[in-house]
């Protein structure tokens, strides 16, 4: 995952209306299309709602003009786990529906049944779209700015200040776990490589996984000692400037936020 | 273990959120009192380190690589259960709002999942054993290992509550699998254990060892 650090922030700095965008707007829309689509019952209206929301990222990711392979690759990034809870729901029951009909019946008496189909691909479209929103949020926003945002909008100066904290010497130890696994290598050593002693790899890894605990440590050792030298107290915050938003976000939020709730609603009461 | 949205309906989505605030409040009280608030700093550091460890390819027996998660180690290391419940909240927001690693909603269940379960699970099992045999490092691996199996049966029994996931199959998949995938935990939580309490005796907040 940490390899993916770069990759990510890379596409983050690009240059389009939606990098433009102040990070709140970006931040409160992401959370609204998730919540919509995560709120809306386990029923056959996710689909409808499913395909408004996702119409609402695509249209947005094309105005980001990153290519579509990005979104692509950071999808499989994410898919595994999902997909193994998703794939499983076709054979077994849930508390969602009352009868359930056979479609195939395979070896060991393992059954598929129709509903729990139909349930999975709804599980399906509302983690997607989820995720479709998290990847536009964060290939579109630098690092630091949904950071910002977030203070702006109240979160306390507790979490801005260990977060922003924490994402500057994120990249700064996916380097050091860069350097680590270069020496790893360098002394053929794969923890994964089945012709050296279980017992033997294990103790690697675990005086690796010691090491990276002692230099983050003293890592962050060494910034509180500075930061004490450049006056940092118990009362010291992350530095947000006010940053008043352009008539035209202001427009822009409001429609979106309204076309999401909208959606959300007339999909809900539709019969 | 990373429960993706919509896998929890919203309602009880939001009541493990509120169980997530709480120990975060209690979280940041203890960081406040016990490392001095201008030392909160320090921690957020050591959290992006825990980020990096859960990078590394873990061997598992049967030749497939697997994560650590690392929130005993914190708790054992920086001797106190919340220190797994700070550092495991900074990384779960950080792997769900960056990478979608785990969901928004369900980012309370992911946290007190890995984060409070790992951490009092990891702590006190560590504690609890130390006192009993005497033995810092079979104490880590016990503590390790449980922390991840009571976190892996936590996962099953919500997801059964959403109506997800069967409780029986849950239970014995989730189970089975984190109950190997914890000996590594556990394994791993006590040689990196050893190699601090040798390297760096002073940041461990209690001396480990072996007593006679």
């Amino acid at each position: 995952m940490i390899d993916d650090l770069y990759f990510i922030e890379k596409y983050a700095y690009g240059e389009s209306i939606v990098h433009r965008l102040d990070a709140r707007i970006k931040l409160l829309i992401a959370l609204a299309a998730i919540v919509a689509i995560v709120a809306l019952p386990y029923s056959t209206k996710v689909y409808e709602l499913g395909a408004v929301l996702f119409a609402l990222f695509a249209l947005l990711w094309a105005a980001s003009r990153l290519p579509p392979t990005v979104y692509l690759r950071r999808l499989a990034l994410i898919l595994p786990f999902g997909i193994f809870l998703v794939g499983f729901q076709a054979f077994v029951k849930n508390p969602y529906y009352d009868v359930f009909h056979t479609i195939a019946t395979l070896p060991f008496g393992i059954e598929v049944y129709a509903e729990s189909v139909e349930f999975a691909s709804i599980l399906l479209v509302k983690f997607v779209v989820s995720i479709s929103f998290i990847i536009l949020l964060s290939s579109t926003t630098k690092m630091q700015d949904m950071i910002e945002a977030a203070g702006r909008l109240g979160l306390p100066r507790e979490f801005t200040l260990t977060l922003g904290m924490m994402v500057r010497y994120i990249f700064v130890f996916a380097e050091m776990f860069g350097r680590i696994r270069t020496a790893m290598e360098t002394r053929c050593f794969d923890p994964l490589d089945r012709t050296l002693p279980y017992r033997y790899r294990l103790h690697q890894v675990g005086y690796t996984v010691g090491t990276i605990f002692i230099r983050s440590y003293e890592q962050g050792e060494r910034t509180y000692t500075s930061m004490l030298c450049r006056g940092h107290g118990a009362n010291a915050g992350l530095y947000i400037r006010r940053k008043p938003l352009r008539h035209g976000e202001i427009a822009f939020f409001a429609a979106t936020i309204g076309f999401i709730v909208l959606s959300t609603i007339v999909v809900y009461l539709q019969p | 273990m990373h429960i993706p949205d919509a896998f929890i309906p919203l309602g009880q989505a939001l009541i493990y959120w509120i169980i997530a605030l709480v120990f975060i409040a209690l979280a940041l009280r203890w960081a406040r009192r016990s490392m001095g608030e201008e030392k909160i700093p320090l921690v957020a550091v050591l959290a992006a380190g825990i980020f990096a460890i859960q990078a590394l390819n873990i061997p598992i027996p049967w030749g497939t690589s697997g994560h650590m998660v690392g929130a005993a180690l914190a708790a054992i290391v920086l001797g106190s259960p919340y220190a797994g419940v700070f550092v495991l909240t900074l990384v779960l927001l950080v792997q769900g709002i960056i990478f979608g690693d785990g969901g928004i909603t369900v980012m309370g269940a992911n946290i007190v999942n890995m984060g409070v379960v790992g951490g009092f699970v990891g702590y006190y099992g560590y504690t609890g054993v130390k006192g009993l045999i005497g033995n810092s490092y079979a104490a880590a691996f016990i503590a390790g290992w449980a922390s991840l199996f009571v976190s892996a049966i936590l996962c099953a029994v919500e997801l059964a509550i959403a109506g997800t996931f069967p409780l029986g199959l849950g239970l014995t998949m989730m189970g089975t699998y984190h109950a190997v995938i914890g000996l590594i935990e556990g394994g791993i939580t006590a040689v990196a254990l050893y190699l601090i309490a040798s390297a760096r005796p002073d940041i461990l907040e209690r001396p480990a060892g072996v007593s006679a």
